[in-house]
């Protein structure tokens, strides 16, 4: 049995993770440790795992660990699994500084920890294929592309600077940024944004439209946006347009749905069909921890560093309202 | 002015075509002749049952009251130019122009000869860009954050393949999604900063572009234009601090009609008895004969090319281009 440690519940996929790790027989959740004690104990008593009031005890019984801490605390965590030489998955984005990422990779690097990052909407059902059908040059040359990443405004600590490093921009950046790396094969230069407060108004960035400049040439926007109202049939969305040569692709993986409409329901509500990104990347993380090769869409801590450059230089963007260069580091 | 007003269509190819069918469908207007300058479609005064002419000049200028201008983009100017030294009442086809130059010296024109001219921005008359536009401006969707807009489909094929031609057409930035800038700015106001990107000139009948807009109000607008699609539709979406509004023509077919022997290619019908065309058309009559605001006025016009050019000029050189309030020099003349 491989010995996973939960580190934190803050970040809501904590819940998804459980659950995606209950579906595997060769893995046992020992505990979960939380810095913030009352939070750990609730999600330990809801979710019927051991509690564990103290990190490095649980850190020494365990194979590797999964961190779901608020984004300022990912280098803390990720820290202390690569001082016992864990492997981690740690939830994106992968830190709220560029110093931070150093550190944590470095740290990483050093203890011979695997890094990982979760960027699950790489294990969403048709990406691959479409990856397949770009790599292929079934649609030509890429010239363009156009994402979202619409959501709700999250709640508690992702409104707190200081512990999410950012709104809108800083968490819903990752991942549409990220699949879009993968699609060019290709890094970016450059991002121009305009970002804004408005549309939730709850004194952090909640809305914006990012420009990407890709190294091959291809440029992109992406729409990370927390403009979902109550009264929107769902959470939010993650789209992606490929603009091609020969051809347009378009990736909508949350399409698939039912309408549910109930008498007790002020609008109606989208219900959600087919196989789970969360549970494909918790599988392809727990082979990738008894296996050499790990599964080639699961994210490092290199393309959590990339995500975070581009999340970071469109805030830069804001301030000075001209297109920032990415100097990449490493 | 006689009882019905009289119309000089001056091109023959798509717009000419639309525009010369919603004068005849109305009761106060007439077609009179065609000017017809490459000789393209003599169908058309044929069936219009109307003299052709080669060019305006041939045209006896008591036979008409109006001027239509639906040539390509590039020769709007100096039939405009011309019909309003003649203190015609003029409709030109958008984009207005290619330049701000050009865009100016028709202001000029009509100013200087008190003549009307109001510019063919059609989506304020479709219904779907109407609604959405009197919703927002209830307040029913509260501050506006951010407005997606989406416009295109396969590439154009016309006359001479004008369209492949940027400094014809203007690409799609400036004939194509002058259309949304037009309409984000009817709805939201004046605009303050464009970025956009395009793809390169030099492709072959590939033409794709987006644009940011940063408004007066603090709204923030994504644009997409493409002619690199395979089917014609249109999209937009106003999210606000109060709720979210969006339209999408791929998903509002009120009749699809598929035909087997043509291998299932559906033809997408409007059940409304009157086009949008139509109703720009009646509107614009309606206008010059009871002596009415256009809905589009050629400042309208103006400011949707100074972001149109602007967005251009952003996907060339790679920068933010800041827009400064502009104040028409008309010296409080009404246009």
């Amino acid at each position: 049995m491989i010995r996973i440690a939960l580190l934190s519940s803050a970040h809501m996929h904590a819940s998804a993770y459980v659950h995606g790790l209950r579906a595997l027989s060769t893995v046992e959740i020992i505990g979960i440790f939380d810095h913030d004690a009352l939070r750990g104990q609730a999600f330990a008593k809801e979710h019927h795992l051991p509690w564990s009031p103290q990190l490095d005890p649980l850190l020494a019984q365990a194979n590797a660990t999964i961190i779901c801490s608020e984004n300022a605390r990912h280098r803390f965590y990720v820290e202390a699994s690569a001082s016992a030489k864990l492997p981690m998955l740690c939830e994106k984005p992968l830190a709220t500084t560029l110093d931070d990422a150093l550190h944590m990779l470095e740290a990483a690097q050093a203890a011979k920890a695997p890094l990982y990052l979760a960027l699950p909407v790489r294990f969403a059902p048709g990406f691959a294929q479409i990856l397949e059908a770009v790599h292929q040059g079934q649609v030509g040359r890429v010239l363009a592309m156009v994402g979202t990443n619409h959501g709700y405004l999250p709640p508690g600590w992702f409104l707190n600077v200081k512990e999410s490093g950012g709104g809108a921009i800083m968490d819903h950046t990752p991942h549409v940024a990220d699949l879009m790396r993968l699609i060019t094969r290709s890094e970016v230069d450059e991002v121009f944004a305009e970002i804004d407060s408005r549309a939730r108004q709850a004194n952090i960035d909640d809305s914006g439209i990012l420009t990407l400049e890709f190294h091959n040439g291809a440029f992109a926007t992406l729409d990370p946006s927390w403009t979902r109202t109550e009264g929107f049939p769902t959470w939010g969305d993650v789209t992606l347009e490929v603009v091609g040569t020969n051809g347009v692709i378009e990736f909508d993986p949350f399409r698939p749905h039912l309408n549910v409409y109930r008498a007790d329901a002020p609008t109606h509500r989208h219900l959600g069909f087919g196989e789970n990104m969360d549970d494909h990347l918790i599988q392809a993380y727990v082979s990738a921890l008894s296996q050499t090769a790990p599964h080639p869409l699961l994210a490092n801590g290199l393309d959590g560093l990339r995500a975070l450059e581009i999340a970071l230089a469109a805030y830069r963007s804001q301030a000075s309202h001209h297109s920032e260069r990415i100097q990449h580091l490493l | 002015m006689s009882s019905r007003i009289r119309v000089l269509v001056i091109g023959a190819g798509t717009m000419g075509t639309v525009h010369s069918r919603a004068y005849t469908r109305l009761e106060d207007a007439e077609v009179v002749g065609i000017v017809d300058p490459f000789d393209f479609n003599p169908r058309l005064a044929i069936d219009l049952n109307v003299p052709q002419y080669r060019d305006l000049d041939d045209v006896p200028g008591s036979s008409y009251d109006v001027v239509d201008v639906s040539v390509p983009s590039r020769w709007h100017l100096p039939y405009v130019v011309e019909a309003l030294r003649m203190k015609k009442s003029v409709f030109c086809e958008k984009p207005l122009a290619l330049s701000l130059t050009e865009a100016e010296e028709m202001v000029a024109t009509a100013m200087t000869n008190q003549a009307r001219i109001s510019v063919g921005h059609c989506v304020r008359f479709f219904p779907e860009y109407v609604e959405a536009r009197s919703l927002v401006q209830s307040g029913a969707l509260g501050d506006i954050a951010v407005v997606r807009t989406f416009r295109g489909g396969a590439f154009p094929t016309a006359w001479n393949d004008w369209y492949a031609n940027r400094n014809l057409s203007g690409g799609t930035l400036v004939d194509l999604m002058i259309h949304d800038f037009d309409f984000v700015r009817w709805v939201l106001g004046p605009v303050t900063r464009v970025y956009a990107k395009t793809t390169r000139r030099e492709m072959n009948r590939i033409d794709f572009s987006l644009a940011t807009l940063r408004f007066a109000s603090g709204a923030i607008a994504h644009l997409e234009g493409t002619w690199a699609h395979e089917h014609f539709g249109t999209r937009f979406e106003f999210a606000g601090s109060q709720g979210i509004l969006q339209h999408d023509s791929f998903q509002e077919k009120p009749i699809s009609i598929t035909r087997t022997p043509e291998g299932g290619v559906a033809l997408p019908q409007s059940g409304d008895l009157r086009s949008p065309y139509d109703l720009e058309i009646a509107h614009f009559i309606d206008a010059i004969r009871h002596d009415l605001p256009f809905r589009v006025t050629i400042e309208d016009a103006y400011e949707a090319l100074r972001i149109a050019l602007a967005a251009e000029s952003s996907a060339m050189t790679g920068v933010s281009i800041d827009l400064q309030p502009t104040t028409p020099a008309r010296g409080g003349v009404t246009l």
